[in-house]
This record gives C-alpha cells, sequence and structure tokens, in this order.
C-alpha cells in the first residue's frame, strides 16, 4: 500500500525549473586547525554521541592486534604502524577514556586515557579522515566485534561539527544541501539529459520503443541514479536503462530527488543525512512507488538501504537496488543473455565494501555475471572479506589525503593483477574512479565497468 | 601544496592534480597538463571542448553538463570520451583548468 501525495505537484512541461534542495543556501565554516573552542565544544558533544554501538567498540578493544592484516591501508603500506586500525581508533579511544574509564582517574597512562589536546584532535582527523575509509573490513575480523566503523563516523561528526573536515568532502555536502544533488545538476538540465539519453537508447538496434519515464505516477520502481552520471557518464543510465526495458520492468526517474548519494554519511551530519533521505522518502511517496530502487552506488546503496529507515524512523516502501533486480530478473528467465559478445575477455568482480560487507548483496552480483560471460575469476579475497579499493569513506573527495589512498589500493592492485583479468567489474562510483586509478598507478592493464554495461550489450532484444 | 612539475614547469596542483590558481591558465599550460591525462598533442577538437568548457566556467562558475558539451560542440558523447580518455570530469575539466568537481568524481 502507498501513500497518496499530500500536494499535487506542477506538471513539469508547464513550469519553469524547481529550486531543489533547502530553502536557503548554506556554506559550512571549515578552520584550517583545531582551536581550543573547537575542542572545548568537541568536549560537550562528546556524551551525546556514544551510543550504544561506539560505546561497545570504544571499550571492547583488546589490542590482540587480528585487524592488522585486515586493513588495506596497514597491510599496503605495512611500514607506516600508525594506520594499524587499533592505532588510528585509540586516537578517539584516549579521549574517550580520559572522560569515562574509572581508571583514567587514578592512572591514565595504564589504561592509555589522554586529554583531547590540539595534536590528539589533529591526529584524529588525519588518522579518521585521511586513514579509513569505514570499509568495515577490521569489524568483520574483530573477535571483540569492534564496529570500527560506525566508531569512525561518530567521531569524524564530531570534528565536522565543530568544522574540521575536508574541504571537498563537505562542498559535496553542502551542494546536495543547497541543490537537492551532490553536483548542483538543475531540473530542467537534468530533465533534459534524461531525454537525450532515451533518444540515444532509442537509436540503438532493437530499441526503438524502450522510454525512460520521468515522474511516472504509480509505477514499480523508482529509479535513483548518481549525480556523476547525468553529469559526466550518462552511458551508464543508458545501459541500466536498456536493462529494465528489455526485462520489462515498471520504472521511473523522478526530476526531483533522484540522486542516491548521502555524502553525509562519510561526514558524520545526522541532521543532514537525515534531511537528504527525507526528501528522497518524500518523493517516493509523491510518485507512489513500491519500490526505491538504488542504482549501482556502494555507499548510496548502504545509504538507502540500510540508514535511511534508521534516520528516519522507518518507510512504507520497500528498498532493492538494480544489482539485487538484475539477478532476480536474470533468475526468473526474464532477460535473454548472449555471452558470445564478452567472449575475448576475461572478468573478476571488486566486491564494494558497502554493497558486500555491509550491505549483504554477496551472490547476485555473481548470478549476473556468470549469465553474460564464462571467463570470469574471483580475487583472492572476495564477497564479504573483499578489501576495500581504497576509494570508499568519502577518500575520493579528500583531495588532502590523495597520494595515501593510491597508496593503500595497493594490495587490491596486487590481487586484481594476479587473476589476470582485462576487465574489473564492479557496482559503485567511488570504486569506479578509484579501481580506474590504481590499475593505472600499479600498470595494470584492465578496463573499469559497472553490471548494466556488462549485461547491456549482451542482452537479446 | 603539492607542486607538479610538467617539463620543466611547476604548478601549484591540489592533490588530485586539478591547477590551484585558474588565473594562471592559459594554452600553454592546457597542453602540459594535457599530457598527463595521456593526450599527446591536443587537436583541434580537442581545443573546442577544452575552450567551451573554460568558458562555461568562467561564466557559470562550474562545469556544464556533458548533454551542453555534447550539444553545444556538436560532438557524439562517444567522440568526447575518445577525445579524453580520463573521462570529462577529470581529463577535460582538468586540461581547461576547472576545479575539481564535488561528488563522486
Amino acid at each position: 500500500m502507498t501513500d497518496t501525495p499530500e500536494k499535487v505537484w506542477p506538471a513539469q512541461e508547464s513550469e519553469g525549473p524547481e529550486k531543489l534542495g533547502a530553502a536557503e543556501e548554506r556554506q559550512w565554516p571549515l578552520k584550517p586547525e583545531f582551536t581550543s573552542e573547537m575542542l572545548a565544544e568537541m568536549e560537550e558533544l562528546l556524551p551525546g554521541k556514544i551510543n550504544r554501538v561506539v560505546a561497545t567498540s570504544l571499550a571492547g578493544c583488546i589490542h590482540c592486534g587480528m585487524c592488522s592484516d585486515s586493513c588495506h591501508y596497514s597491510v599496503s603500506i605495512p611500514e607506516d604502524k600508525t594506520l594499524v586500525p587499533a592505532y588510528k581508533a585509540d586516537r578517539f579511544r584516549k579521549w574517550y577514556k580520559y572522560r569515562y574509564d574509572w581508571m583514567a582517574k587514578i592512572f591514565p597512562s595504564f589504561v592509555g586515557a589522554r586529554p583531547l589536546t590540539k595534536d590528539l584532535a589533529e591526529d584524529m582527523f588525519d588518522k579518521l579522515f585521511g586513514g579509513c575509509t569505514m570499509c568495515r573490513r577490521c569489524t568483520y575480523n574483530c573477535p571483540m566485534g569492534v564496529d570500527y566503523g560506525m566508531m569512525v563516523r561518530a567521531a569524524r561528526s564530531m570534528m565536522q561539527q565543530v568544522g574540521r573536515c575536508p574541504q571537498n568532502l563537505q562542498d559535496t555536502v553542502d551542494t546536495h544541501y543547497n541543490h537537492g544533488n551532490n553536483m548542483a545538476v538543475p531540473q530542467d538540465e537534468f530533465i533534459e539529459t534524461i531525454q537525450w539519453i532515451e533518444e540515444e537508447l532509442q537509436d540503438e538496434e532493437g530499441c526503438e520503443n524502450f522510454t525512460i519515464p520521468l515522474d511516472k505516477h504509480g509505477a514499480k520502481f523508482f529509479l535513483t541514479l548518481n549525480p556523476r552520471e547525468p553529469k559526466y557518464y550518462p552511458l551508464t543510465i543508458q545501459a541500466t536503462a536498456k536493462v529494465l526495458n528489455a526485462a520489462g520492468v515498471d520504472f521511473t526517474i523522478s526530476s526531483r530527488y533522484w540522486d542516491l548519494t548521502n555524502y553525509a554519511l562519510f561526514n558524520g551530519n545526522d541532521a543532514d543525512a537525515r534531511l537528504f533521505s527525507k526528501w528522497q522518502a518524500e518523493d517516493v511517496k509523491r510518485l507512489g512507488c513500491e519500490y526505491l530502487l538504488s542504482g549501482e552506488c556502494g555507499h548510496g546503496y548502504r545509504a538507502l538501504r540500510w540508514e535511511l529507515p534508521n534516520w528516519l524512523g522507518g518507510v512504507t516502501f520497500k528498498i532493492t537496488s538494480v544489482m539485487e533486480l538484475m539477478a532476480k530478473l536474470i533468475q526468473d528467465g526474464v532477460l535473454k543473455l548472449d555471452k558470445s559478445v564478452h567472449a575475448d575477455k576475461c572478468f573478476t568482480y571488486h566486491d564494494s565494501c558497502n554493497i558486500a560487507r555491509s550491505g549483504g548483496i554477496l551472490e547476485e552480483p555473481r548470478t549476473v555475471i556468470r549469465a553474460c560471460a564464462d571467463n570470469f575469476v574471483e580475487m583472492e579475497h572476495n564477497r564479504e572479506r573483499s578489501y576495500c579499493c581504497g576509494g570508499g569513506g568519502g577518500a575520493l573527495a579528500m583531495s588532502e589525503f590523495s597520494k595515501r589512498r593510491i597508496a593503500a589500493g595497493k594490495i587490491k592492485a596486487d590481487e586484481i593483477r594476479a587473476t589476470g583479468a582485462n576487465v574489473v567489474l564492479q557496482s559503485c562510483h567511488n570504486c569506479t574512479d578509484q579501481l580506474i586509478e590504481i590499475c593505472g598507478h600499479y600498470k595494470i592493464d584492465a578496463k573499469v565497468m559497472n553490471l548494466a554495461e556488462l549485461v547491456a550489450p549482451a542482452l537479446v532484444l | 601544496m603539492p607542486t607538479l612539475e610538467i617539463e620543466g614547469r611547476t604548478f601549484d596542483v591540489d592533490e588530485d592534480g586539478f591547477l590551484q590558481d585558474p588565473d594562471l591558465w592559459n594554452e600553454e599550460v592546457a597542453a602540459l597538463f594535457a599530457k598527463t591525462e595521456g593526450i599527446q598533442e591536443m587537436t583541434d577538437e580537442h581545443w573546442k571542448v577544452v575552450h567551451y568548457l573554460r568558458n562555461y566556467y568562467l561564466e557559470f562558475n562550474i562545469a556544464p553538463m556533458i548533454r551542453k558539451v555534447c550539444k553545444d560542440t556538436g560532438f557524439k558523447l562517444k567522440k568526447i570520451y575518445e577525445l579524453f580518455p580520463s573521462g570529462p570530469a577529470k581529463g577535460a575539466c582538468k586540461v581547461a583548468g576547472l576545479p575539481k568537481p564535488t561528488g563522486c568524481v
């Protein structure tokens, strides 16, 4: 059952572009370094950030060292011991213990407690923004169940709140806040882009009757996109639309809140995360769709599927992803595929952390790939054990730490090379760019493609 | 601040190699940056895209949508990707001296 829209929205043809996003423009004030006032503000924020997950994660670490082999930073850059997860987390933990551990009142150094000083805060900024992608591979390997990703997010949230956040990451969140999508795509240009891609799709052989319906009320699936698709890389929209049309899926794209990203997951700002989720949810209700359908995007899928219901206290529609939908269409025999178009290639698949380890989508991509290609080689660590490519957690939006990001991608590059594949498949836009960069940097001759780009050319229409 | 040295000239760039001071940009600089993006020789077609991006950015303070680039330069999408192998966001915008875009790039 779907909610009826509370308000009748004007047809776009007769109206000018709508101002989306927040009513007033905002630019979050950032500071180049921590000041004593900022530290005092963080002291005040700390108690409000200590929920069950954060508290047990801060208190639970026994410094066993299991995490050192599990982190792509410490595995790729072994000479730097400060990149071991337990060490990085201790930048936050020391402060927490100073505030909350009774032993720290008597003998602080015995429990490793330290007051929050400028040095500790700067170290926290360096390690928890620039030395962690919140991929949670250490969490998966932790005998104490320390949820490193959620703990890091809590730390980032306090730093961001007082004005310390990598510039481009904050700019991305501000752009989303000001424009309703994180690349400031205006509504009229978005509509024009979708119509143009529809024409391009119709020019393909056998696709003459394919459509990309905009704002179709009552469509079953509300398809969402990553803004870089309409802005720079619309061929992925074309590929996805081709697959959905070939299967006869009833879908639509909104001309309003079509952006599936939520960078507030990365900078830790809960108010923004909730606001972006609210826009998204209200737009799904406006069109009366049964499913919110996440496009291929790692953090976006996680933010929609697993975090949005928490931020909003539950939703009335169902949430799924293109990855899962394509697997189901293949299993149901709805999509007819011809493997011969990919016979000259060797594929491997990179499991994005937010899709696999934090999202539970493990077998669906394999179902899709095996239906499209015979030559498929798994990486040594795959599914929930996959190493982060290094581009997660907003890392691509933190130019300050780009060198470390590329260095931390070495383990993934080594595993890709070992497969001998010349195409790396994945379902995430951050992974796409990071994989292209590390393939270039570590001299691996491989193309990077998403799953829709694998399926679309193999369709038998 | 990181610097990028190309053929003996040094530029202030961000860690991703985007030019820091847009005023430093000229055609000679663009041709040097193009080499770091895998473009050996800037052709008239490259220049058409680069000048379009540049002028659009100076007017609107943001990079244009790929739709606008295709429409106003007359190039097909495929052609843009051929001209700039690292893509319009990282490749073409970098050569045109635009700052790194927000979002997943």
